[in-house]
């Protein structure tokens, strides 16, 4: 059994992975593994995942990550290993988090010892670099079970000692033994009051020192109440409050809202782990360029601009970079909801935080640390979380008044019963008191919202305010931007047009070869046409011997060089505008580019852009849900109408400055349209500023600059249209969740008033009606269709 | 009935006990992994 764990820990993450990797291993990378462990064994490395023990002095504990584990049998499997290693204490590995907990000395070992071990069994052992963060909640949910076990315990022990109260007549239990039992009673809720319910007093304490009123004041207050009234009726039953004690209803109901805490506490912890997987995937040491050409092993935080780094198949990159020599495929799913395999070469830009799949790379960094589009999505996603959504505000400035009557009106009905039976009045306040605690009216909205946010980013939305998916729910008018929106960045070739005796191929193999050398999205169209069409004759080779030297690229003009081909002259070339290569003008509405040799105008190529092949699907969607499309853009009125045409929109304007599509926008907001812009982020800013709701595309979008609400992070416009659908359903839930607490707050509120609502059954209400509220939020966190299945289902309705 | 007298401080007494144990438990980190112990008698030694 431990033997076929060892071989699935093994296998690596793809195929593709396998079989390139395999030659790539040459004997300078074989023994990297270990030097890259041998990078921790440094005290200032280790205590960024290590914390000091408390229990044994001397030792740490380290939490790590482990890569390769399938069920809870490897967890055994690693443990049995570990523990094997001279000097490792303890071990716990959770085989539902993949994550350990490893308890070493570092007089016997260091930990790449252990992580060797670890290796050795075929699984991988990753610092957890948000240890610190993570073993802060761990201490947070120990202590909040421990303070639910007390109030359990204590509840189930003071109940035994009240059920002689209710169950024997007057007289047959002797006043000795009954004031025995409520001394006992007593005793047990000492640790409920002064230990379980602190959380409550503390908050509320905090609450009145700033002078505000939260929802933890009542019942903290009701909480104080009982407990100091069954204690002045337990030793002064001659007393103004009778010999009534109330322990039983005490602990009962902070036993119940606790219960409804800790649940809430491990449903966030749930998804705050989707975001923990992402915070997660930077590597701890990277393979450094030094200036004598050798490569060797650092720390991540030693990383500058600048670097030339090398990254081996199955690795994560550091920063985010460029491509200077090598081939590969990159995983980018947790980035940018992409989750396809995305071909990356030399020249080409890879993103921190993505995982580098088949090919040895190496890469030069651009950016590091904050500055990377990695960071910038973890900050976003933070400060989203921690965002109010409109609705929410809404609700607790309602809360504050309602919870003031609330505290009116239980002192009032405490002074009305006061004359004719003064204990029970005392319980029917703060029966009032607990169950009115509108807890679940304030969980209602940011629940369900945090959970539809979790999902949307697992898919490569971001969403930069919350209370941006509920004007999103109420879209009745799209309106899109063409350039990067509906189409491409990328052009493709639409029409060649060539001087007599050269044919369509030459001109084409010719440009491609000047086109080559060059990033310029032009450029790259031809060299991309060149090589498809090249390979569809079965001539590939030829164009590839196609050798230009001496490039060199003019901006805004174009590239020239020299071609030399076998058994001809070699030819001077120049590729770019009309201009620059003495070429006719012609009339059209494409982009031209102009080919020219020593002798004059050669050939022009025309450059259309490409539509986006799921576009025409996601307008149908998108008309079917009932919106209105328009497209604005700053382009030519013939191109613009020509793609609106071809996506399905009729209303389509071409032409408009930044300042027409606002006042596009602003006139339909004024006939009470609520618009949503689609545009790339970065030219449509004040126009994506103006609209309800906006949605920047493009992965070339500066997250922190784009102005947008949402962020399709993979450039996908199908996902869109899910997009849209979750957020209706998000809002379905939130009024779902605040009638729900609406209805239970109006029912309880007169049932409390008229006294026949116990203590305990406000409380058991309270923790109910807040827990049904986070259930039904949950529904909102399962995952959207991805991307494949997004452009299907868009596809079908077409 | 007089060994009412005895029993109950003695059962307040064991309450207490029971929550110190309950405490080293907690501590120990014994309710974090619930699901992998079950599975612990699958293991092969």
């Amino acid at each position: 059994m431990t033997q076929v764990n060892v071989l699935l820990g093994q296998r690596p993450a793809s195929p593709q992975a396998l079989e390139s990797a395999a030659p790539e291993l040459t004997q300078a990378h074989r023994d990297t593994p270990q030097q890259r462990l041998a990078l921790l064994d440094a005290p200032e490395e280790w205590a960024a995942f290590s914390l000091p023990e408390k229990t044994e002095s001397g030792c740490w504990r380290s939490s790590v990550v482990f890569e390769g584990m399938h069920c809870a049998a490897c967890a055994i499997t690693l443990e049995d290993a570990l523990r094997a290693v001279p000097g490792v204490r303890s071990v716990q590995i959770s085989g539902a988090s993949h994550r350990g907990q490893i308890v070493w000395s570092p007089e016997l070992t260091r930990p790449s010892e252990w992580m060797r071990s670890v290796e050795r069994h075929g699984y991988k052992a990753l610092p957890a670099n948000d240890a610190h963060a993570h073993a802060r909640r761990r201490e947070e949910a120990r202590r909040m079970v421990w303070r639910w076990s007390v109030a359990a315990l204590c509840m189930m022990q003071v109940m035994m000692y009240a059920t002689p109260t209710y169950l024997t007549q007057p007289g047959e239990i002797s006043d000795e033994a009954l004031h025995l039992l409520r001394w006992a009673s007593w005793v047990l809720s000492l640790p409920v009051m002064f230990f379980s319910c602190t959380p409550f007093l503390s908050n509320a304490w905090r609450d009145l020192r700033e002078r505000q009123i939260s929802m933890d004041l009542p019942v903290a207050l009701g909480m104080v109440v009982t407990f100091v009234v069954s204690t002045l009726g337990t030793f002064e039953p001659q007393g103004p409050f009778g010999a009534e004690i109330f322990f039983d209803s005490f602990t009962m109901f902070v036993f119940f809202l606790l219960t409804g805490r800790w649940l809430e506490l491990r449903m966030r912890d749930r998804t705050a782990g989707a975001l923990e997987a992402v915070l997660n995937r930077l590597p701890d040491s990277v393979r450094k360029r030094q200036t004598d050409g050798t490569w060797a092993l650092m720390s991540i935080r030693r990383l500058q601009v600048g670097d030339v780094i090398e990254v081996l198949p199955g690795e994560a990159f550091a920063g985010d970079g460029l491509v200077l020599v090598g081939q590969t495929q990159v995983d980018e799913a947790l980035l940018t909801g992409e989750s396809r395999p995305l071909a990356r070469r030399a020249g080409d830009r890879v993103i921190a935080g993505s995982h580098n799949l088949s090919g040895t790379l190496q890469v030069q960094i651009e950016q590091i640390g904050a500055a990377t589009r990695y960071a910038q999505i973890v900050t976003l996603m933070e400060s989203a979380s921690v965002s109010k959504p409109a609705m929410a505000l809404l609700v607790d400035r309602w809360a504050k008044p309602f919870l003031v009557v609330v505290m009116l009106t239980s002192l009032a009905s405490a002074i009305y019963g006061w004359p004719t039976d003064p204990a029970h009045a005392v319980m029917v306040a703060v029966a009032m008191l607990i169950v009115t605690c509108p807890c679940a009216l304030s969980l209602a909205t940011p629940a369900a919202m945090l959970a539809t946010a979790g999902a949307l980013a697992r898919s490569g939305v971001l969403v930069r305010r919350l209370s941006a998916l509920q004007n999103l729910a109420l879209i009745d008018t799209v309106i899109f931007d063409k350039t990067g929106t509906l189409t491409r960045d990328a052009f493709e070739v639409a029409h060649i047009h060539t001087r007599d005796g050269v044919s369509h191929s030459q001109a084409l193999d010719w440009a491609g070869s000047l086109a080559r050398h060059s990033l310029h999205p032009v450029s790259r169209a031809l060299w991309s046409e060149a090589r498809r069409r090249a390979e569809a004759a079965g001539r590939l080779d030829a164009l590839e011997a196609l050798t230009a030297h001496d490039v060199n690229e003019l901006a805004g003009q174009g590239v020239q060089g020299v071609l030399t081909q076998s058994g001809q002259e070699p030819q001077a070339l120049r590729l770019g505008s009309a201009a620059f290569c003495a070429a006719p003008s012609r009339a059209g509405h494409h982009l031209q580019v102009s080919l020219a040799d020593a002798s004059g105008w050669l050939a022009s190529f025309e450059l259309a852009e490409q539509v986006r092949p799921e576009a025409s699907g996601v307008v149908q969607a998108l008309a079917q849900m009932g919106l209105s499309l328009k497209v604005l853009s700053g382009d030519g009125p013939a191109a613009v109408a020509q793609v609106a045409q071809a996506v399905g929109i009729a209303d389509a304007q071409g032409g408009c400055s930044p300042q027409h599509k606002l006042q596009a926008l602003q006139a339909l907001q004024a006939q009470g349209h609520k618009v949503a812009m689609v545009g790339d982020g970065l030219n449509d800013g004040p126009v994506l500023a103006g609209a309800d709701v906006s949605f920047a595309l493009g992965q070339a979008v500066p997250l922190a600059q784009a102005q947008s609400d949402f962020v399709l992070m993979g450039g996908q416009l199908a996902v869109l249209v899910s997009t849209l659908q979750r957020s209706r359903q998000t809002m379905r839930i939130v009024r779902q969740n605040l009638w729900w607490s609406a209805a239970y707050n109006a029912t309880c509120v007169p049932l409390a008033l008229m006294g026949w609502l116990p203590a305990w059954a406000a409380g058991l209400g309270m923790a109910l009606s807040s827990l049904l509220v986070v259930l039904n939020a949950l529904r909102l966190s399962q995952a959207l269709p991805d991307s494949l299945q997004q452009q299907a289902l868009v596809l079908q309705s077409v | 009935m007089d060994i009412l007298y005895l029993l109950i401080p003695l059962s307040v007494a064991l309450v207490f006990f029971i929550l110190a144990g309950l405490w080293w438990a907690i501590d120990r980190g014994q309710f974090e992994d619930i699901e992998s112990e079950g599975e612990r008698i699958l293991r092969d030694d």
